[in-house]
């Protein structure tokens, strides 16, 4: 149990897919303008990612080796357009919100390095738990790019206005730029949290 | 990489066999899930256009489309015209702009909405909002042209650091007012 509490654990903090990893920014810029946006696309990644590495996990005996990546992706395309039909009966304007980028989920890097450096060599459970682990951590980095450029640069959070008239909104943070200044500061910020961490680590396995 | 990359050798038949089946389960799945979530999807994009309509002439209780132009609609309200509700499209900073025009008889925009736009955030996607829009408001094709002059009133006004998305919503809605107008005119 310890261990499945570890794989899961490894992929928010000390692996995180965007502060750490630094996978797949490029949908991480796109769709951080907005925080439900963030939340939507972070939460499909998350299905994705843990369906996938289920499915290459049991399917691992009886694939080719010599094919096993094109069958990956077919796996990950066929999961993401489940998905996006999904989203666009029964959610259409999340679905024009994400627009390509939900298509784009099927070459995102992070989830084919997952089945490929885990999922493949591994059996059903510790392989649910790591693309599970590594699903929250794309989420909750992706929300938390989002809460910060919709707060800075709209004043609202979740289209919820919390700052008055008064505040002039800087233009920058909902712009590309503005995502690329913010995601290098809170990668910054993340090795520290990480190193603090570690550092505790280390004193109580000394103590 | 240790026990499944050793080197064995496997025929094309067998590679092909593989990526076959792979390919024969995945379109069974998403075609089943085709058929279930398709008929939703389409009656919610309906439901969303007509709800739209409805924003653009309130005044309406029905919408009937027009024989021989796609995508136009008569709005119409206790069996009488009382408006067209037109499609708009134009080219805007960021790629095509889509819209929904709602037009009087006589020719002068009741309201517009922006329905596809990839406008700078901040800048050029205010065209769709106020105070822009209410200067389009109410004009006919003569004066849906855009100006830069302050003084000028009875124009559009660009607005700042937004030209070209002033000028391409104001250039879709005239080719929308424009439209309308020649519908009518060859009707009567």
């Amino acid at each position: 149990m310890n261990s499945l509490w570890s794989e899961f654990k490894k992929g928010i903090i000390a692996e995180n897919p965007i502060f750490v990893l630094a996978l797949s920014l490029c949908p991480a810029l796109a769709v951080t303008s907005s925080a439900t946006t963030s939340l939507t696309m972070g939460l499909s990644v998350m299905f994705v990612i843990t369906m996938n590495n289920c499915v290459v996990s049991l399917i691992r005996n009886v694939v080719n080796p010599k094919v096993r990546v094109p069958v990956y992706i077919t796996s990950i395309a066929t999961i993401v357009t489940v998905v996006q039909l999904a989203l666009q009966a029964y959610a259409p304007a999340l679905y024009d919100a994400l627009g390509i980028y939900l298509a784009l989920i099927v070459v995102f890097a992070i989830i084919l390095a997952r089945a490929e450096s885990f999922a493949s060599k591994h059996t059903l459970i510790p392989s649910f738990f790591d693309g599970l682990g590594m699903g929250v951590g794309f989420c909750v980095a992706l929300v938390i790019i989002g809460v910060l450029r919709e707060l800075f640069g709209a004043g609202s959070i979740f289209g919820v206005k919390l700052l008055g008239d008064w505040y002039n909104a800087p233009l920058i943070m909902i712009l590309p730029a503005g995502g690329f200044m913010l995601i290098g500061y809170l990668i910054g910020g993340w090795k520290m949290l990480v190193q603090h961490m570690e550092k505790k680590e280390a004193e109580r396995s000394e103590a | 990489m240790s026990t499944e990359h050793t080197p064995k050798e496997y025929s094309i038949f067998q590679i092909a066999i593989n990526l076959t089946i792979t390919c024969f389960i995945s379109g069974i799945i998403i075609a089943g899930v085709y058929f279930i979530s398709h008929p939703v999807a389409v009656k919610n994009a309906a439901a969303k256009e007509m709800e739209t309509m409805q924003v653009l002439v309130p005044e309406a209780d029905k919408f009937t489309p027009i024989e021989g132009e796609e995508d136009w609609y008569a709005a119409e309200k206790g069996g009488e015209t009382i408006a067209y509700v037109v499609p708009g499209e134009t080219k805007g900073y960021g790629g095509k702009i889509g819209m929904l025009v709602a037009v009087n008889a006589d020719g002068s925009v009741i309201d517009y909405q922006i329905l596809v736009a990839n406008e700078t955030p901040g800048l050029g996607d205010k065209a769709g909002k106020e105070p822009f829009k209410s200067q389009i408001i109410g004009k006919t094709s003569d004066h849906l042209v855009v100006t830069k002059d302050a003084s000028n009133k009875e124009d559009v006004q660009a607005m700042t650091g937004a030209t070209i998305s002033s000028k391409a919503v104001t250039k879709g809605v005239k080719e929308a007012v424009d439209g309308v107008v020649e519908y009518v005119g060859g009707v009567k």
